[in-house]
């Protein structure tokens, strides 16, 4: 990203933290909510029913997701500092913040909980041990956390928001669902002018060289990204056979439940959309209606 | 050296043994092993070592292609030098 393109994003509402995270106002926040407005009429069409969880989960939730063994080197986690008297006394005794930014913590309680890596997980760990009588459809947005070795103004975050769409039910329901909120998405695509190749992918897995799932993934692929400009991925669509739903006990018909996942980085997209149409809020496209319009191509949808 | 009819039978026994709910009756060779969860990706290192030592031929990884290990057929086509049966 070149200064004059950051330049452009600041005067659209675009505060960068190297940290790798980022602020919005003005008409780049606009455009977010629009966005994600946007990812929600989707969900919409498939009756998604939309949840809210916290900015963490507990470690063993994701350990049973095989998350920690998975992807350790992206985790964020969570810490306090023991909250006794003694402890944060010796806290503010000492020079709370040293000369690089470092905060000089007193003694840290232990760390249970891991800031959300992906906005599903939640929804697998709320619906455990669920025997279901039909498809579930949900819908959920959190603010992710992942570790990165570079992080670039709104391509690559530390901090993100996800919108997520999950189907989990039977094989043959899980796989409808992917065929058709594959034709939303494309619909949607199509009405906004944006062009994408969906492109096969594969996980980051921590030294993937040693680790089965990642081969699995290659001779089995289970993740395709809408990638924007040969290289962003700005949305993808995961199956996870019946990885969760053998994790976290929901069946469906006497067996473990099947799911897939359509997956928005909202950030992503924002850059997508100002790489393409500008900065001029004038020339966004009308991502809502484009919404309801591809729910109403591709599904005869109730939005 | 083993005939490629040995090491289909072996390789069959072997999928047995690690798929606890698949019947030998059921097993033919386009049951989708992977796909249909018969066996997950803890088994894929000691798939590739059993198809080393059966084929006596080190199994390129890094070339490894989607699809290779689907089923029975497609992994003796592809590394055992065997046609798909008639």
């Amino acid at each position: 990203m070149t200064p004059a393109d950051l330049g452009a994003l600041q005067r659209a509402g675009l505060t960068w933290f190297p940290s790798g995270q980022v602020a919005l106002r003005g008409p780049l926040l606009r455009l977010a909510e629009a966005c994600d407005g946007a990812f929600a009429r989707l969900a919409a069409a498939f009756d998604a029913d939309e949840e809210r969880h916290p900015a963490s989960l507990p470690a063993d939730r994701l350990l049973r997701a095989d998350y920690l063994r998975s992807f350790p080197h992206q985790a964020t986690f969570p810490m306090r500092m023991v909250p006794e008297e003694a402890n944060i006394e010796a806290f503010l005794d000492g020079r709370v913040l040293d000369g690089d930014g470092h905060v000089a913590l007193a003694e840290l309680s232990p760390v249970s909980d891991l800031l959300t890596p992906a906005a599903c997980y939640h929804l697998f760990s709320a619906h455990e041990g669920e025997d279901l009588v039909g498809p579930l459809h949900l819908t959920t947005r959190n603010t992710c956390f992942r570790q990165e070795a570079e992080y670039v103004p709104l391509r690559r975050l530390w901090s993100f928001s996800m919108r997520e769409i999950v189907c989990v039910g039977s094989k043959a329901e899980v796989e409808g669902f992917r065929q058709r909120v594959r034709a939303c998405v494309d619909a949607f695509l199509q009405l906004i002018d944006l062009p994408i190749e969906w492109l096969t992918a594969t996980d980051p897995f921590f030294q993937p060289q040693r680790n089965p799932k990642h081969l699995l993934q290659r001779l089995q692929p289970v993740k395709k990204e809408a990638t924007y400009g040969g290289d962003l991925a700005i949305g993808s669509m995961n199956s996870h056979y019946d990885h969760f739903g053998v994790n976290f006990q929901i069946s469906r018909d006497g067996e473990p439940a099947h799911s897939c996942c359509a997956a928005f980085g909202i950030e992503r997209w924002l850059f997508a959309i100002t790489d393409r149409f500008g900065t001029d809020p004038a020339r966004w496209p009308a991502l809502e209606d484009a919404a309801v319009q591809a729910a109403a191509m591709t599904m005869g949808a109730r939005v | 050296m083993r005939s490629s009819q040995e090491i289909r039978e072996e390789l069959r026994t072997w999928i047995l043994a690690k798929a606890k709910r698949l019947e030998p009756e059921t097993l033919t060779g386009t049951t989708a092993l992977f796909e249909e969860r018969h066996l997950r990706s803890v088994h894929l290192p000691e798939l590739l070592l059993l198809i080393e030592r059966l084929t006596g031929a080190p199994v390129d990884v890094e070339n490894l292609q989607a699809g290779d290990f689907r089923d029975l057929d497609t992994i003796m086509l592809r590394f055992c030098g065997e046609g798909r049966p008639r």
